[in-house]
């Protein structure tokens, strides 16, 4: 996540999976970790459904005309690899 | 109603008399609601009953692995995370890590006998028969609680590093192994005296193990480095490096040490690593984020708990040996495809979010959970 904020990325993150009323959850995981971006709700999976999403964590890098470029991605060589094409380097 | 996997995999070698004739390397049996956010599972082989530590509903959900029904909740405390049972005592252990202490449970009635404090947040544990001992990894404390599993007491309280939880001990080198998450690394310990005899420093997010003592060797899990480390016990070195699926958390080691079972909870899969080649045979899917997993000595099926989906898989691995073609994971179909429009609620403002808020902007989806 770092390598994409210096990328000029922007990273948001998305709360699924939770079981319970999110937000007690979310501002837990936020005040542990520190997290001050964007955050958005998904309690009944709905994007993450339509994405086939099947674990976390999982980075979908999308391209600035709305196309999806990677998907999985949770290593950060693979992270890395996917930011880089993405800007077409490397 | 058992489901067959339905992969077009090669030819390879399928199974023993005993299992189904079949080219898909694995078969699902059962998929089981539980409470939320299953972590660890245990078996208890004489009642035929799944102990699950559901760590956000803060109690033991039991399951009859006859019937594949819920037929007992027992509370525990705050955030059971890891469970085990002593089948000579008949004692189920589980870890609370919101609590600091292991809650006890009587296998044969389902009454909680007792709790015991431990060091700051259990969030791993594992008992040995032979050594009658149960080792707890506390997280916050970095410390390992170790207790005597007839006594109950507290024979030791040893130091580890931040993150301490999963343990493995190799009772033939009479060894102890404190894993720790946030550290990234493992202790080794003498089990009779408790000394410090060697450290590793590991991949990031190290979290579960396994170990198979003939090869004196041992699998550590790198969540965050998506690895399992293959480590010479005897060198106390990592000799190996083997790529999993995606952010692996949980391991066991098949009862026939050929094989060992590493849940991706990025994946929502189960990868089958052989031992002797450290090669990845296959990927079993599973439920959403799964974490814990254990195999039923009766039958080999392999128990997953997913966290994700608040449900138990129960599979079978059907493979009788490595199979020729490697894995391959497929890349998402929906590379290259516009990401389906969506409007959720921000976290911090309370308004909903559209596509349309990140218009001819590149940006990354990070999927979650606070779990």
């Amino acid at each position: 996540m770092r390598e994409a904020a210096r990328s000029g990325l922007e990273v948001i993150l998305v709360d699924i999976w939770e079981g319970t009323e999110p937000r007690p959850e979310v501002e837990r995981f936020c005040d542990m970790w520190g997290i001050k971006g964007p955050i958005l709700l998904d309690p009944g999976a709905e994007l993450a459904g339509a994405l086939g999403v099947r674990g976390v964590p999982t980075n979908v890098v999308v391209d600035s005309d709305g196309t999806i470029r990677a998907f999985g991605a949770a290593r950060l060589d693979e992270l890395e690899q996917a930011i880089d094409d993405l800007y077409g380097r490397g | 109603m058992a489901v067959t996997g339905e992969r077009d995999d090669p030819a390879f070698p399928v199974g023993a008399a005993c299992r189904i004739d079949s080219r898909s390397p694995w078969r699902e049996i059962a998929e089981i609601a539980v409470g939320l956010d299953p972590e660890g599972i245990a078996v208890d082989n004489l009642r035929r009953r799944a102990f699950v530590a559901c760590s956000r509903s803060d109690f033991v959900s039991v399951v009859d692995l006859e019937s594949h029904e819920v037929i007992a909740e027992i509370a525990t405390g705050a955030e059971p995370i890891d469970i085990g049972l002593d089948e000579e005592t008949g004692r189920v252990f589980s870890a609370d890590a919101h609590s600091d202490q292991v809650t006890i449970i009587d296998s044969a009635t389902l009454e909680v006998e007792t709790a015991l404090p431990v060091g700051g947040y259990p969030s791993g544990l594992t008992h040995v028969p032979e050594f009658r001992r149960l080792y707890v990894g506390n997280s916050l404390g970095s410390t390992m609680s170790v207790i005597d599993l007839d006594t109950l007491e507290t024979v030791a309280t040893v130091d580890a590093e931040p993150g301490a939880g999963a343990i493995g001990v190799d009772p033939t080198r009479r060894l102890a192994i404190c894993v720790n998450f946030v550290a990234a690394s493992a202790n080794f310990y003498d089990a009779d005296s408790f000394e410090e005899i060697g450290r590793l420093e590991l991949g990031t997010g190290t979290c579960a193990i396994g170990i198979v003592p003939e090869r004196g060797e041992a699998f550590i899990v790198n969540s965050i480095a998506g690895t399992v480390s293959r480590v010479d016990l005897d060198a106390i070195e990592v000799v190996e490096e083997i790529r999993t699926g995606q952010a692996p958390v949980g391991l066991t080691v098949a009862p026939a040490h050929d094989r060992v079972y590493v849940t991706n909870r990025g994946a929502g899969s189960l990868s089958v690593l052989g031992v002797a080649d450290g090669a990845e045979w296959s990927q079993i899917p599973v439920g959403h984020g799964p974490g814990g997993v254990v195999v039923d000595p009766r039958n080999g099926q392999i128990l997953v708990a997913n966290a994700g989906s608040q449900t138990i898989s129960i599979v079978e691995d059907l493979l009788a040996a490595r199979p020729p073609a490697p894995v391959v994971e497929p890349p998402s179909p929906f590379i290259g495809d516009q990401l389906p429009p969506f409007a959720l609620e921000d976290y911090w403002t309370g308004e909903r979010k559209t596509n349309r808020d990140w218009a001819e902007k590149k940006y990354i989806l990070n999927f979650f959970a606070s779990w």
